[in-house]
């Protein structure tokens, strides 16, 4: 069995559920793949943490995929399990820190949005360097983008910068699923034009 | 979902990436229902929201966003006396409102098959507690399944149907936000043919009547039909031995936790203990757990919360003489969401196994970071009316967060998206616990404490949902309390189901049964009652200081639709209209040579919309207006004291519309 686990991680508004359903409808072309993740959603409210899993399980035979002790997977992704970390927000890479290892990618967003409590004066928003030499302590394997500029650039709009950063993880990232299986999805859900536009300014990055 | 529907059509041989809240209502949808209900409520509501939005395609299909549980859930059984397979859904605590139909369910039984699904909630993230509702099972007698993924969340809910009338009870589906919210992939069964549902009511005294000695017999017959139903569990497809090798070490799980414990037995690579997978997990049988326990000396359960099935599990043990010893709690958590990474750790210090580098080096990483990194709550969405009734609370109660002052007056919280008012930098509640308990509390506290002055808030939905008896409550017996109706014409919380105030649909059509809430509180005996804009902040509060002034129960309704609700309507009707979306007529801008960054807009009203930028030049912050965020709501422009906030006017839409009518 082989897996792929993908945590996916900022606020609340950002699309990022859009991200994890994109990826794993990439995952339905043969029965010998399974998928499973959760969201965490916080109702209606904005600028909270929000974070999704994608986990890719691809079985070996299909007797591995009838093996009881295989074939149930958490919606979970357990601390150092994922290869690849993605943020949409600086600060909360470091909270997604608990899912990566040595050898994960980490791609994160560089536009922050500041909390609160920073607003009021209470605590200060550690800078991108600072970001930047935590993640250096666990991983290499780090990309930075300011998504929200890309995005803006482009199409006039923050909307799609969830669908470039998913382009930037198919780019950086080594993961079993072929370009094409997300470019077509794009091509059939709503807004296809800008989506694939997007995922290809990503994927070239 | 997937794009050509498979929710209504797939059949057979189909697959789609599906939520867990969605596949439970495919399985019911599987299983014929034709009434499905609920009082909407995180993370349950889209298991009714999924088949209501489809229900135009579905033959012979009612749905209901209920006013509350307690009605939901005897609408259920009235469909389901009337012969219709029948779906009710809540949240966790819903079942404490509906625990009353529930508990009379068993003593009448069923007609055609009614399942309950719930979506509970550990860790609370989306609720005001995180209680485990197996528990009311043990009262209740409903038997409760739970699936584990998505797959048996579908296959699960439409089982439950068939033993919902071979045994005649209710069936409980439990998942919890971890299931709701878990998206995968889900092999679909087929549909049963739509055109026979319809309803037929026939009497049926022997079980419909509860008085004296009916009810006496009632509970005898529900307790003998549960004795039938253990037997049926002892060789049942939902209950599942996986034999070990020659281990003495079993485990005992169900649900998520399960599919936890699954995946932390294969990271520690530890394949040879038996196991016992529990799908439903109330009533357990005595002879299953027997057979489990042969050749075992040392059992552990695998659950969240207290420990339902430990409670269970022990007593059992005891009256089959199992000598060997059971754990469970000592190595799981009773509080908080029980996660991979808990089930992982309890796993590994109950077989003495070390955990991996990889997790544990991430676990201490983790800690030690964590501490190092501000907070982040929730709050209003940019252009939310509920930010507006905030800000005007606290300015006519003085309080103010730049100013460090503090406010006297208490102020009642409730449930709704509202709520997130408790939080920083508003911190606008003294206490919150279930719905409509703001002004239940709120007004015995004002018979007691004369000396302060009270304010209880409520959403309109609350209101509907159990507010209106404790506002009569109030008025009859001489409370002093100014109570807020904040009306945004929506249950917005739980993805913007429709309220008795929801006077608009989204598509623009009017509502025909639409309700005038000023003239329902001035007809429970209310005569200070007046409905504002809260979005004209200082009238606003001027209004609710002289409110204070006055004696006895006062009601100001907050009205104003919500902001989402508003956006997306204008954009569907711009749409229509024009083809375009673009109709910003004006723009508002902070202008950095009159800002003194006195923080009214930017920490006390707090609207994500106004940024910190730093000048290029200078280096020096500055407040700015976001304009890819900003909504045009126009508050910040009201609370501003230097008027450095502008509006500035231009028609883009004639433009635009120019523009087009060029390339035609």
């Amino acid at each position: 069995m082989k897996k792929f686990n993908t945590a996916i991680v900022g606020l609340g508004g950002q699309g990022i559920i859009t991200m994890g359903t994109v990826m794993k409808n990439a995952a339905l072309s043969s029965d010998l793949q399974d998928v499973s993740g959760s969201e965490r959603r916080g109702g209606a409210q904005r600028e909270g943490y929000v974070e999704t899993f994608v986990k890719y399980i691809f079985y070996e035979n299909e007797s591995e995929m009838k093996d009881p002790r295989k074939s149930m997977h958490s919606p979970m992704i357990e601390s150092g399990g994922a290869d690849a970390l993605i943020s949409l927000e600086p600060l909360e890479t470091l909270r997604g820190v608990r899912y990566i290892n040595k050898n994960s990618i980490v791609i994160f967003n560089e536009t922050p949005y500041i909390p609160i409590t920073v607003r009021m004066g209470q605590t200060a928003y550690p800078e991108i360097s600072f970001i930047f030499s935590e993640l250096k302590k666990i991983t290499n394997n780090i990309f930075s983008y300011d998504f929200d500029a890309i995005s803006v650039e482009n199409f006039s709009s923050l909307t799609q910068k969830n669908i470039i950063a998913l382009g930037a993880l198919f780019a950086k990232a080594d993961i079993p699923i072929d370009v094409f299986v997300i470019e077509n999805l794009l091509k059939e859900g709503k807004g296809a034009e800008n989506n694939l536009k997007a995922f290809n300014l990503g994927l070239k990055l | 979902m997937g794009k050509s529907n498979l929710f209504i059509n797939g059949t057979k041989g189909d697959k789609a990436i599906v939520l867990g809240n969605e596949a439970i209502a495919r399985g019911a949808l599987e299983a014929g229902i034709g009434y499905a209900s609920m009082y909407p409520g995180t993370p349950a509501s889209e298991i009714i929201a999924v088949l209501d939005k489809n229900k135009k395609n579905i033959e012979n299909l009612y749905t209901e966003f209920s006013l509350n549980e307690h009605i939901s859930l005897h609408g259920a059984i009235g469909a389901s006396w009337s012969g219709i397979r029948s779906l009710c859904a809540m949240k966790n605590v819903g079942l404490n409102v509906a625990s009353e139909p529930a508990q009379f369910l068993s003593y009448t039984g069923v007609k055609a098959g009614l399942v309950l699904a719930i979506g509970s909630d550990p860790g609370a993230p989306s609720s005001s507690n995180e209680q485990d509702d197996r528990w009311y099972s043990l009262h209740t007698y409903m038997p409760i399944m739970e699936p584990s993924n998505i797959q048996e969340a579908k296959d699960f809910t439409k089982d439950a149907f068939d033993l919902s009338e071979e045994f005649s009870f209710g069936i409980v589906l439990m998942a919890p936000s971890r299931l709701c919210h878990n998206a995968g992939a889900l092999y679909f069964g087929d549909l049963k043919n739509r055109s026979g549902i319809k309803g037929d009511f026939k009497k049926d005294p022997e079980n419909y009547l509860n008085l004296f000695n009916m009810a006496v017999r009632n509970h005898t017959k529900y307790l003998e039909r549960s004795e039938l139903l253990k037997k049926y569990l002892v060789e049942s497809k939902f209950n599942k031995i996986i034999n070990g090798s020659s281990s003495k070490i079993g485990f005992i799980s169900s649900g998520v936790i399960y599919a936890h414990l699954m995946e932390s037995l294969d990271i520690l690579g530890v394949y040879d203990h038996k196991i016992l997978k529990l799908g439903l997990t109330f009533p357990l049988s005595n002879e299953l757990l027997g057979r489990f326990f042969e050749g075992l000396d040392k059992v552990v359960i695998v659950e969240e919360a207290e420990g339902f099935l430990e409670f269970q599990i022990k007593k059992i043990a005891y009256e089959l003489g199992f000598k060997g010893e059971i754990q469970g709690k000592n190595f799981f958590k009773q509080t908080g969401e029980l996660t991979i990474d808990d089930v992982l750790s309890g796993v590994s210090r109950f077989l003495e196994k070390p955990l991996p580098v990889f997790f544990d080096s991430a676990v201490k990483k983790d800690k030690e970071l964590q501490d190092k990194l501000p907070q982040r709550s929730g709050t209003f969405c940019i252009g939310c009316p509920h930010r507006a009734t905030f800000y005007s609370i606290l300015k006519a109660v003085g309080f103010s967060n730049t100013e460090g002052k503090e406010r006297e007056v208490v102020i009642a919280g409730d449930i709704g998206c509202y709520t997130l008012g408790l939080l920083p930098p508003y911190n606008a509640m003294d206490f919150l616990t279930c719905m409509n308990a703001g002004l239940g509390i709120g007004q015995a506290i004002s018979i007691f404490d004369k000396n302060k002055k009270i304010i209880a808030l409520v959403g309109d939905s609350t209101f509907y949902h159990s507010g209106i008896p404790v506002l009569l409550n109030a008025v009859q017996n001489g409370a002093d309390i100014l109570y807020i109706i904040l009306d945004n014409s929506w249950t917005a919380m739980t993805g913007h189901q429709r309220t008795p105030s929801t006077q608009k649909d989204i598509d623009g059509k009017s509502s025909s049964n639409a309700l005038n809430l000023k003239d329902l509180v001035k007809s429970l005996g209310v005569s200070y009652v007046k409905s504002l804009d809260p979005n004209s902040v200082k009238r606003f509060a001027s209004q609710i200081k002289s409110a204070l002034k006055e004696p006895g129960v006062k009601v100001l309704i907050a009205k104003r639709e919500c902001i989402l609700q508003e956006v997306r309507r204008n954009k569907i009707l711009n749409k229509n209209i024009t083809g375009l979306t673009e109709t910003s007529e004006s723009l508002y801008e902070i202008q950095k040579s009159r800002c003194v960054k006195c923080n009214e807009c930017f920490v006390e009203l707090a609207c994500p919309a106004i940024i910190l930028k730093k000048d290029a030049e200078t280096g020096a912050d500055y407040y700015h207006i976001d304009n890819s965020s900003c909504v045009k709501c126009g508050v910040c422009y009201e609370v501003c004291p230097n008027s450095a906030i502008r509006k500035v006017e231009f028609n883009i839409k004639k433009e635009l519309k120019l523009e087009t009518k060029n390339l035609n």
